[in-house]
């Protein structure tokens, strides 16, 4: 056999890959509906389904044993893509978890899809239609076809909202879990309509698995998903009150919400701006985002946060995620919410064995697409029946999540003993209102490709539920995303789990609708921007992007002082210079000044190891001065402005840090550990920097946002410097030849210098280049320079105010390297002018900062507390 | 009785407070047995909007918002309603309890009743066992609502303390059960869980008591303050599925509210109708000071 054609999965390299799959995938489970095979009896070896059968051929010549190099492509992008899911909310580790999808698509025929597309078109028509009128005429209750308890006895009614919703659309998106049974046919599990998660997951599934099968995804006509998307966008802005012209911002909890990746991937895909409560104002009745330009009207919010959140008026009065007053200008028709808030009621379990009843009576059809047998146990017939079947059903809780109940996890029926269900009869039967039974199905299984470490992939059957996703296209119209997310039971025997739970660790899957005809090409890129709107697009900066902006610029200066400090004073006390006393001197002052050692510790000249030994040991402690705490800060910074960096500019911030503390930690578990050991993890962490400070340089757009970083690093560097070289004239640092050498050293301008001066070591040289020079980027008249000028470019919160702000930089137009040096008066060569004007850049630095905040952020941090009587 | 009501109250903020948004429930509503004759709210410092909505339940709710900083805000609210007695208890004290909790169980194609809104757990009254158990000696089998609630109300006097500053306005009705005290907030919170627990609906009524009790009387406790007590559905007892009857009753003070008590605004508990909310930017420390005069015109 030639060696090159050997395969891990066939003696004959000529099978087709399709037949090699048939041979080595085991069938799904026994009772369990078999995607690969079309059927719930099949059998190892039994032939594929055509379409996956298409799937497995289009992998071309190398057939099955390609999967394990796309599997680690697939990893690998999805590790550089940053796609996270936060399992634990936590603000300083920021635990974050690469989001899990498998290799394999699920592929979904198109007469299977017809059915599940007209079937979810027909449910959130009905469901639209009850919420309005259980916000309006409540006429579903009076004809009792709907019981008070899943309405006014649910926690999430919304008596604020009650007679004030607005006339159209009211579920924009709805999100439904469907699950395949053994027949072969999709069933209802569950329903999502008050922030449901998934659409931004889902195409980054897409983009990432259509690029590990270009083929396979192009012929077999998998429908696109653009158009959709973009139907959405215009349908808010239509229904919202400033039409064409509306601003739509999507409102997010936060960068530690578990979804946050999602809701900054699709604000950026559907061109809309990504908010957090505290960015928005309401002002008589209208919503205001708050922008480095002023108030400007938002008119609709994409909303991703959970209505009891909303507005701190008058729902929960401890959010701090939510606008107050919110929900008064979403009654007076000033703000668009999608969804109408108060459609929790909605997504009860209990409220699908009503349903084919409501939609008899709302619109005269038949259910085309089932739900799974559910029985509300607050009816009492139902309640029999359900109990009598309770090994064969999920028990739910009626009000997930409610503060006013016992809110319980799912438990299956057939997972408890006879103890266990009289356990549960009895709390069914206290509080038959609070539990609701459904049937359960055994899940349909899909291929997937597993691969242990080291080792060769292998096929393995997965239970998945579906996820698809009902969009509002025009008032009273929705369509289908032709699409999904299929989420993959975790461990291969969960054959008996009804749940796939991202937080359980289970896993998602692109899904593949392959179209009847043609493919709808749309890409939302492709919609052709008119020169008007292309001159009117100001990208808005928030308030709160700023602030993050500006901390991001400072923290990120303040963590590369610190590393050439911390680099200068280790080369110092290892290098020749050993024995200079004011460089030591001025080296030590400095340490202490910007926090990496504490002034307690002896300075290197009374005990120059155990200075040493602190410093290091301080690089990564908890002090908020220490290298590690920058760096963290930085990345927490940066996260909050996660939408606006490119993904190589994330990647390296979040490398920079884990490195650090990664080396650190591993400098201090040896025993041995050497300066010059230290000294390469601060290398390290200074590349870093680096390539950190070229995308902050070379890779943003120059808005108003970029100019407050940019301004933020130059008040710092403006803070160092002029303090350092303070330090080194009060030490005498400066008229020392070590000492001279290393303050050129940290103003980086050890070469500039020496090329223009060759050897000599004069002072006035020295402050011509790191005062005057506005040549030298290092130097403080450049900074000043440079202060001055983009603040007086800054957007004006208020007419002259940014004018003001500039003015108040030390001008480095009446500098005079005369009047600061006067050669020969003093044996120094310095004038008292220069310690005045390096105290006047210190003092303009720490101005500037408070000022700057004062004038632009938002200050989400201020108390913002309830009161009541 | 025609009665002239004066509510002040008065928070003092250190440091001032930047913004504040407000909404208030001090406007009395009309009921069957009352009628708003007049109504002003002064607020101050003059606020930058103002608006009133009719809430869910018919109450009225008003909303104002400073958009300057502040180190007081004062409001006043004044009020001239014209009393009755309220309609008496029926004599056989409405349906038995048992039939009002079937009343209130859904069956397919059942008739809707708006009361069975107030039979729900709600933000400040969840349910839980220790209300059923506490009020089962009250509903003995047969027993007509009324006079069980009546009963209920009874107990919780007798055995309840009352105590200015032993809870707050977050202090769970189930803790005030167990430690058998609190304001009169609690008192109605504890008896509405104990009815709702048992299928009764029960709704919260926010309002005032005369300062200043008609000669020979003992003055209430309450009086100088908002005062809150509860109100207690009753279907007829010859026919449970026809409209029933509200009925109030104060267990704070131990009888059936008359023409001295004047009802602001009724709702599923404390959270619906709290007299004063705010949202506040900026500020620290507050203190607050709240002052309610009832008194009788002519």
């Amino acid at each position: 056999m030639d060696d090159s054609r050997s395969s891990l999965f066939s003696a004959n390299a000529s099978e087709p890959p399709s037949a090699v799959a048939a041979a080595i995938a085991a069938a799904a489970a026994a009772g369990h509906f078999d995607e690969l095979r079309g059927s719930a009896t099949s059998e190892l070896g039994g032939a594929l389904s055509p379409e996956w059968a298409r799937f497995f051929d289009l992998l071309g010549e190398p057939g099955l044993d390609d999967l394990d190099r796309r599997m680690a492509n697939l990893r690998r992008q999805i590790r550089d893509n940053g796609v996270t899911y936060n399992v634990y909310a936590d603000e300083s580790t920021g635990s974050q978890r690469p989001w899990a999808v498998d290799l394999f698509p699920l592929i979904i025929e198109p007469e299977a899809w017809q059915r599940i597309n007209t079937g979810v078109l027909q449910r959130v028509r009905v469901l639209d239609r009850v919420m309005a009128d259980m916000y309006g005429e409540q006429r579903l209750l009076a004809s009792g076809l709907l019981p008070p308890a899943l309405v006014h006895g649910h926690p999430g009614f919304l008596r604020e909202m009650q007679g004030a919703q607005p006339a159209g659309t009211l579920l924009h998106i709805a999100a439904f879990d469907l699950a395949r049974g053994p027949d072969g046919h999709w069933w209802v599990v569950s329903q999502r309509t008050q922030a449901p998660s998934g659409l931004g997951y889902l195409l980054e599934n897409r983009l990432a698995i259509s690029r590990q099968f270009p083929e396979a995804f192009e012929a077999m006509q998998v429908q696109r998903l653009a158009s959709t998307y973009g139907a959405l966008v215009e349908s808010l802005k239509r229904s919202s009150p400033a039409g064409n012209d509306a601003l739509i911002a999507l409102l997010t909890p936060g960068p530690y919400n578990e979804t946050y990746f999602e809701h900054a991937y699709l604000a950026r895909y559907l061109g809309l701006t990504l908010v957090e409560g505290s960015d928005l104002t309401v002002r008589d009745d209208r919503l205001y985002l708050k922008t480095l330009q002023g108030l400007k009207p938002v008119h609709g919010l994409l909303k991703r946060v959970d209505d009891e959140f909303l507005d701190p008026l008058e729902l929960r009065s401890d959010s701090t995620l939510g606008v107050p007053g919110l929900l008064q200008a979403v009654r007076a028709g000033n703000v668009l919410l999608a969804n109408a808030p108060g459609s929790a009621f909605l997504e009860s379990p209990a409220l699908l064995g009503f349903l084919p009843a409501l939609a008899r009576h709302l619109l005269g059809e038949e259910l085309s697409l089932p739900a799974l047998p559910t029985w509300w146990c607050g009816e009492r017939a139902a309640r029999g029946a359900a109990m009598a079947r309770m090994a064969d059903c999920v028990i739910k809780p009626t009000y997930p999540a409610s503060p006013w109940h016992d809110s319980f996890e799912a438990v299956l029926g057939s997972g408890l003993s006879q103890r266990g269900r009289d356990e549960w009869t009895g709390r069914i039967l206290r509080s038959s209102d609070e539990h609701t039974l459904q049937e359960q199905l055994p899940l349909s299984q899909m291929p997937t490709w597993q691969q242990s470490l080291g080792d060769s992939g292998h096929i393995s059957q997965r239970s998945l539920l579906l996820r698809v996703f009902a969009v509002s296209d025009g008032p009273g119209s929705w369509r289908v995303l032709p699409g999904g997310m299929a989420r993959v039971v975790g461990d291969g025997t969960g054959a008996n789990s009804a749940y796939a739970s991202m937080q359980r660790g289970g896993s998602s899957a692109d899904v593949w609708v392959l179209a009847p005809g043609e493919v709808d090409n749309t890409t939302l890129l492709q919609s052709t921007p008119t020169p008007e709107t292309i001159s009117r697009r100001v990208r808005l900066v928030t308030s709160r992007a700023a602030e993050n902006l500006f901390w991001l610029g400072r923290y990120t200066e303040r963590a590369e002082n610190n590393v050439r400090l911390a680099r200068l004073i280790l080369q110092s006390l290892n290098g020749d210079d050993q024995s200079s006393q004011p460089l030591l001197a001025w080296l030590s002052a400095a340490a202490v000044d910007n926090g990496l050692v504490l002034s307690k510790v002896p300075t290197a000249l009374q005990a120059r190891r155990v200075f040493e030994r602190s410093l290091i040991a301080g690089l990564a402690s908890e002090d908020p001065c220490s290298v590690g705490h920058n760096l963290r800060s930085l990345r927490l910074a940066a996260a909050g402005v996660r939408e606006r960096l490119a993904q190589e500019h994330w990647s390296t911030i979040v490398h920079a840090e884990d490195d650090f503390f990664r080396r650190c930690a591993a400098y201090e578990g040896e025993e041995t550990g050497l300066p010059v050991d230290a000294l390469r993890i601060l290398e390290s962490a200074s590349g870093h920097l680096a390539a950190i400070t070229g995308g902050q340089t070379d890779r943003m757009t120059r808005d108003d946002g970029w100019r407050l970083l940019s301004i933020g690093r130059h008040i710092e560097r403006l803070g160092f410097l002029s303090s350092a070289l303070q330090l080194a004239l009060d030490t005498g640092a400066l008229f020392d030849e070590a000492g001279f050498e290393g303050v050129l050293a940290l103003f980086d301008s050890t070469i500039t210098f020496h090329a223009q001066y060759q050897q000599t070591r004069e002072v006035a040289a020295l402050v011509d280049l790191l005062v005057i020079d506005r040549d030298n980027p290092r130097s403080l008249g450049w900074g000043a320079q440079l202060l001055r000028g983009r603040l007086s470019r800054l957007a004006g919160g208020r007419a002259g105010d940014t004018g003001a702000l500039s003015l108040a930089v030390p001008n480095p137009d009446l500098w005079e390297l005369g009047a600061l040096c006067r050669v020969g008066t003093d044996k120094t060569g310095i004038s008292p002018q220069l310690p005045e004007l390096l105290q006047l850049c210190c003092e303009c630095a720490y101005n500037l900062s408070d000022a700057i905040s004062a004038l632009y952020f938002t200050h989400s941090t201020d108390a913002r507390h309830s009161i009541g009587t | 009785m025609k009665l002239r009501i004066l509510h002040e109250t008065v928070y003092a903020y250190a440091p001032a407070v930047d913004t504040a948004q407000h909404i208030v429930h001090l406007k009395p509503r009309d009921t069957a047995s009352q009628t708003l004759l007049s109504h002003t709210l002064a607020v101050s410092p003059l606020p930058a909007a103002r608006s009133e909505r009719v809430d869910a339940w018919g109450n009225a709710r008003s909303f104002f918002a400073l958009q300057t900083a502040h180190e007081e805000l004062r409001v006043v609210a004044e009020s001239t309603v014209l009393t009755q007695v309220p309609a008496p208890m029926p004599e056989d004290g409405g349906a038995a309890w048992e039939a009002v909790r079937e009343r209130f169980r859904y069956r397919a194609g059942s008739t809707w009743d708006r009361a069975a809104e107030f039979v729900f757990a709600s933000e400040y009254v969840p349910f839980h066992d220790d209300f059923a158990a506490y009020a089962r000696p009250a509903f003995t089998p047969g027993m007509p609502v009324l006079k069980a609630a009546e009963g209920l109300m009874r107990r919780i006097h007798a055995d309840f303390q009352y105590e200015s500053d032993s809870t707050d306005v977050g202090t769970p009705a189930v803790e005030a059960l167990a430690q058998r005290k609190g304001v009169c907030q609690d008192f109605a919170h504890i008896m509405i869980g104990c009815l709702r627990s048992l299928g009764v609906p029960a709704r919260y009524v926010s309002g005032y008591l005369l300062t200043v009790p008609p000669p020979g009387q003992p003055r209430l406790v309450g009086s100088d303050a908002s005062h809150a007590w509860v109100s207690v559905y009753a279907p007829p007892a010859d026919d449970v599925t026809a409209p029933g009857t509200w009925h109030d009753f104060d267990p704070t003070n131990d009888r059936v509210p008359g023409e001295d008590y004047v009802t602001i605004a009724f709702g599923r508990d404390f959270g619906d109708v709290s007299p004063m909310r705010g949202l506040l930017h900026g500020g620290g420390e507050h203190t607050l000071d709240v002052g309610v005069t009832v008194e009788p015109l002519e």
